[in-house]
């Protein structure tokens, strides 16, 4: 960067970026403002604002002396008040002429402070348009996301149907076949009795991938019905706190169920867990869902199952945070909106 | 020998071949052993999945592919889930002595599988009744197939089903000259030179596969 010719004495750019740094920690420190982490600013900003900061601080300064300024000549009239050397006129004239200037100088600092805010708002945070433009990133991310996370879906349903039911099906079949050319009768007998439990081993695992495609227990009797069915499902001992009171709209109960549902599986088929513990609870418009497990933890985060549920989540507007060290403990917390 | 990832039909798989007198050298879950134990056992025939792990899309038919050049004797019958007559033309291409295509359901049906398996052991090339079946539906006015006639078609699809000219005169109870002339219908409507030293047979159900 050259520095612009005109301008007398700018400050390195270290020196700016420090200087810039002080002032952020300064409005944070005092007045509480929160500024995005790692909100990358250029460093024309920040040469503008300290540049702006150099004439707003010292009429700042100005004012707030004139204000003290103010205090002694009250102090003043007060005493000159007392001594009785001030007559009843000059002493309203004072205080017509005080009274003004107090509220020129306090709203003079009001003003200050509401340009300050804004100074350090523009330059340490996204201004409006970008927060809108951020916005629109974020819902074409997630948009992208919930088709990536339908074709998960279905791709593994597929599967569910592929590996499981198809090839029962046709085990059946070579059964019954096997059956039919079968030369002794005890032989047939025995084939079609072991077809028989085919049968009902396959009408279960209908029922069972039905049942993850949708869990219509969803729609008749609600989430926490739908939970159960998810804790008698899995191998594992599940504890389901389930805390909420009132309805919740029909997209966080769905969300919510799948996160469960996901976590629950992936903790019983990876992670080696004994116990995995849900907690559902509704903290004001949030509807808070933690699943943790004692398994050995290394989930990735982004994977096809976990990247599915972030992708549903979002969609929501809610986050999907996975805490998983390596060693465990596996903790995944959603959060989702439901206003 | 076999190779299929699911376990239920694996078994299935060898239980009834044992039965129907044939002996099993090797059953796998997966493609990856496949080489050594052809070159080890040198089976008839290898039975195996198109998707098998860890990808679960064609490495059934790579593996056939390679067992199909390193060991022509011996035959390759692969299973599909659903008809790919791309894949049926890759399997094809190296020309169509012991080798088959067949649905997975197919199994099921007992009888077919076994004939399916005899046929290409005994150096045939066997395409599931139902590839030929789409073939034969397809009636765009480009496909040569809609200038074959109802009988054409017929002896076509017999013909690509893996029979021979005895075999299909047999089938459709006409006698064998009229099989050979229907051929040479079919190969002239095709515009299959009678010049190539190709197996005209195999490039007649080319010709439909990659239409």
């Amino acid at each position: 960067m050259t520095a612009p010719v005109g301008v007398l004495v700018l400050p390195g750019r270290a020196t700016a970026r420090r200087w810039a740094g002080v002032e952020r920690a300064r409005r944070s420190f005092f007045f509480g403002d929160r500024f995005p982490e790692g909100y990358a600013v250029s460093d024309r900003k920040v040469r503008r604002y300290l540049a702006l900061r150099a004439v707003v601080g010292p009429v700042c300064a100005v004012v707030a002396g004139l204000l003290g300024l103010g205090a002694v000549l009250v102090v003043l009239v007060v005493r000159g008040v007392v001594q009785g050397s001030l007559g009843w006129g000059e002493l309203t004239g004072q205080v017509v002429l005080g009274g003004v200037l107090l509220f020129l100088d306090l709203q003079g600092l009001r003003s200050l402070a509401r340009l300050d805010a804004r100074l350090a708002g523009e330059c340490f945070g996204p201004s409006g348009p970008e927060l809108l433009r951020l916005r629109i990133d974020e819902l074409a991310a997630s948009r992208a996301a919930v088709v990536d996370a339908v074709d998960a879906e279905r791709r593994r349903i597929e599967r569910d149907l592929h590996d499981g039911i198809q090839q029962r099906l046709v085990a059946l079949g070579m059964l019954l076949g096997r059956a039919r050319r079968g030369r002794a009768p005890e032989r047939t007998d025995a084939l079609l009795l072991q077809a028989h439990e085919e049968c009902r081993a396959l009408l279960a695992e209908l029922r069972e991938v039905t049942w993850r495609v949708y869990p219509s227990a969803l729609d008749s009797l609600g989430l926490e019905e739908a939970l159960g069915g998810v804790s008698e499902r899995c191998a594992l001992p599940v504890r389901t706190e389930f805390d909420v009171a009132g309805e919740l709209p029909r997209p966080v109960e769905t969300a919510a169920y799948f996160v469960v549902s996901e976590a629950v599986t992936n903790a019983a088929k990876h992670s080696g867990a004994t116990k995995v513990h849900v907690r559902v609870v509704l903290r004001g418009p949030v509807l808070v869902v933690r699943v943790r497990d004692d398994g050995a933890g290394g989930a990735d985060a982004d994977g096809s199952g976990l990247g599915g549920l972030r992708g549903r989540v979002a969609a929501l507007d809610g986050t999907l945070s996975v805490d998983s060290p390596a060693g465990g403990p596996t903790t995944i917390i959603a959060e989702l909106p439901c206003a | 020998m076999l190779a299929e990832d699911s376990t239920l039909l694996r078994e299935g798989l060898v239980r009834l071949l044992v039965e129907e007198g044939h002996e099993v050298v090797g059953a796998f879950g997966d493609a990856a052993p496949l080489p050594d134990a052809v070159a080890a056992h040198r089976p008839d025939v290898v039975v195996l999945d198109i998707r098998m792990p860890p990808t679960h899309t064609d490495e059934g038919l790579r593996a056939a592919l390679t067992i199909r050049q390193e060991w022509p004797g011996t035959g390759v019958l692969v299973l599909s889930q659903h008809i790919e007559r791309h894949y049926a033309a890759r399997l094809l291409a190296a020309g169509a002595e012991r080798v088959g295509y067949l649905l997975k359901d197919r199994v099921a049906q007992v009888e077919e599988f076994l004939d399916a398996l005899e046929r290409v052991h005994a150096g045939g090339a066997v395409l599931d009744p139902e590839v030929v079946r789409q073939l034969v539906v397809r009636t765009t006015h480009t496909d040569p197939l809609t200038r074959l006639t109802p009988r054409e078609r017929d002896v076509l699809e017999a013909l690509a089903q893996g029979h021979t000219n005895a075999a299909i005169a047999r089938k459709l109870h006409v006698s064998l000259s009229a099989v050979e002339k229907h051929l040479a219908a079919i190969f002239d409507k095709l515009e299959l030179s009678h010049a190539t030293g190709y197996n005209r047979r195999v490039l007649a159900i080319l010709r439909y596969l990659e239409s």
